[in-house]
């Protein structure tokens, strides 16, 4: 039964406060019945398997997908039941940070991280300049404002992406697999850069991830998704002492456990018979 | 037999899915274009990829079906004694019906498909979502603009296409076949009638304008987010912008000038 969410204006209180959220795509269920709370200034990392619906969770607590039921509600606003304008003007104030990085290829590093400037400001161009230069320098790419996005790396083209997310200054930052696919120097620096930004500038970081032991390292609160429940939920050093031997086999990546390792078969001797007959 | 009444039901009710979303994502379209009105730029921006990138395929193509418009129109008018008659007949042939017509299925094959594949690809690599997620409007900031340059864009084609339709049927039947200049225009002068030819030959590309650039621009934002989905997009807006371009002229034709 889903517990009602406390106002989450208030300084202490969540910033993000979910509650009986269900989500299905075609018959599949991908959420059912999650209770969750992103605490404010806190690096919250969520993870699970892969496939568990931890992106359609951003894009929930993002308003890009509406939920069967339940309520998704970000600083004190129920994301689904805003109006166009409204919405919009809560994104204004998240940042998402997409696996792909998700830059506009038409434009170089600068003008990929002045577009929300350009869009949302009126502000005067030498002072987009400052602000660019700013968030390019806190990301390590000042130098690199004038390549084109095809001249990146993997893990350039997110800390751009990380650097564009950041401009307008946001409340909250939504990273949707950073560390997938990352070298470990590339790795490093996105750890480093997620828990540096957050503390900088007051952020609060939700972590969509299945990278075990950055999140462990990372993260001031954990959640283990996993089948559309939640698993367990709490610090790195809690869960690690969980009972659980779901968790126990997800935080060591076990091969064989809870999750088995057969796909469920019949018999092995019986099904070798069968092609004999 | 009830299987393929089944599959006839399905194709049904995903046809009539489509088109009302069809619908729906141009009436988005619509209440997007007033807020294009501070930003003049992104229109303009557009204008030059959609319209000035099309001059050059449009210019050649005018050229070439007026060039031919003069040779067998030459050859049929002659035998009646007719040959002073050249100019009226390309000029009323392109400004009716083959200005607007070959414009919209070349403007079809060349800016339409680059529309949906620009718009498809935006969304397969999630542009298009991370522009939602900075709070930046897709249809407004890229549907919009593109929409309302590829219907800007195509009445001026369709009468570059048509002018140098006539300097081609000028080249051929004056220069080549010995036609008389003076008649040649004047008989253009004379019976070129500017409601009744150019005005409905304006709103002919106006209309092919509206259907292939919405046809383009929504094959691109429904596009399944793969290469594959892409690829396919690109075909259907080539392929249905061109049949919708057909269908629509006989309707049209058959309204303006026609006693049905």
């Amino acid at each position: 039964m889903a517990t009602d969410p406390p106002a989450t204006t208030a300084p202490q209180a969540p910033l993000v406060c979910i509650r009986g959220l269900r989500f299905t795509r075609a018959s599949r269920v991908i959420f059912d019945g999650v209770d969750l709370d992103i605490p404010r200034g806190k690096v919250t990392a969520i993870m699970g398997p892969s496939g568990t619906g931890k992106t359609t969770l951003l894009r929930l607590i993002g308003g890009q997908l509406k939920p069967m039921a339940g309520s998704v509600v970000v600083d004190g606003q129920e994301v689904a039941k805003l109006g166009h304008g409204e919405l919009y003007a809560l994104r204004q104030r998240m940042g998402m940070l997409f696996q792909s990085g998700a830059l506009l290829t038409d434009l170089n590093v600068f003008d990929n991280v002045a577009f929300p400037l350009r869009e949302h400001t009126d502000l005067p161009e030498a002072m987009i300049r400052d602000i660019v230069l700013m968030k390019l320098e806190a990301v390590g790419l000042r130098g690199g404002h004038q390549l084109l996005t095809n001249e990146l790396s993997g893990g350039m083209a997110r800390r751009v992406a990380l650097a564009r997310a950041i401009a307008l200054d946001p409340m909250m930052v939504m990273y949707d697999e950073p560390f997938a696919g990352q070298d470990p120097i590339s790795m490093g620096v996105l750890v480093k850069l997620i828990r540096l930004l957050n503390d900088a500038m007051g952020l609060t970081s939700i972590v969509v991830t299945h990278d075990v032991s950055e999140a462990m390292g990372i993260a001031d609160h954990l959640y283990l998704i996993s089948d559309g429940k939640v698993v367990e939920q709490g610090s790195p050093a809690q869960l690690e002492d969980s009972a659980s031997a779901w968790v126990h086999q997800f935080l060591h990546g076990e091969p064989d456990g809870p999750v088995p390792f057969h796909y469920p078969a019949p018999d092995f001797f019986e099904d070798l018979m069968a092609g004999e007959q | 037999m009830l299987g393929m009444i089944q599959r006839l039901g399905r194709w049904g009710l995903s046809f009539f899915r489509r088109l009302g979303r069809a619908h729906l994502f141009l009436l988005e379209v619509l209440a997007g274009l007033p807020s294009l009105l501070p930003r003049p730029g992104l229109v303009v921006q557009q204008l030059y990829s959609v319209g000035v990138l099309s001059l050059l395929i449009i210019v050649v193509s005018g050229l070439f079906v007026g060039m031919v418009l003069g040779l067998q129109g030459y050859n049929t008018l002659v035998d009646f004694g007719a040959a002073e008659s050249l100019g009226v007949v390309v000029a009323l042939t392109l400004v009716r019906e083959l200005g607007p017509v070959v414009t919209a299925l070349l403007f079809a094959g060349r800016a339409g498909s680059a529309l949906t594949a620009e718009i498809g690809l935006m969304k397969a690599t999630e542009q298009l979502s991370g522009m939602e997620m900075m709070a930046v409007d897709p249809m407004r900031r890229v549907v919009a603009p593109r929409f309302l340059a590829g219907f800007i864009s195509m009445p001026l084609l369709a009468a570059i296409f048509s002018v140098v339709g006539v300097y081609g049927g000028y080249f051929v039947g004056v220069g080549l076949l010995g036609v008389d200049a003076g008649a040649y225009w004047s008989q253009i002068q004379d019976k070129v009638d500017l409601h009744e030819d150019i005005y409905n030959g304006v709103i002919k590309s106006l209309a092919f304008g509206f259907v292939v650039t919405w046809i383009a621009v929504y094959e691109g934002y429904d596009t399944v987010p793969t290469s594959e989905g892409v690829s396919r997009a690109t075909t259907r807006t080539v392929v249905h912008g061109a049949l919708a371009v057909l269908a629509l002229d006989f309707v049209l034709t058959a309204l303006m000038f026609g006693d049905i």
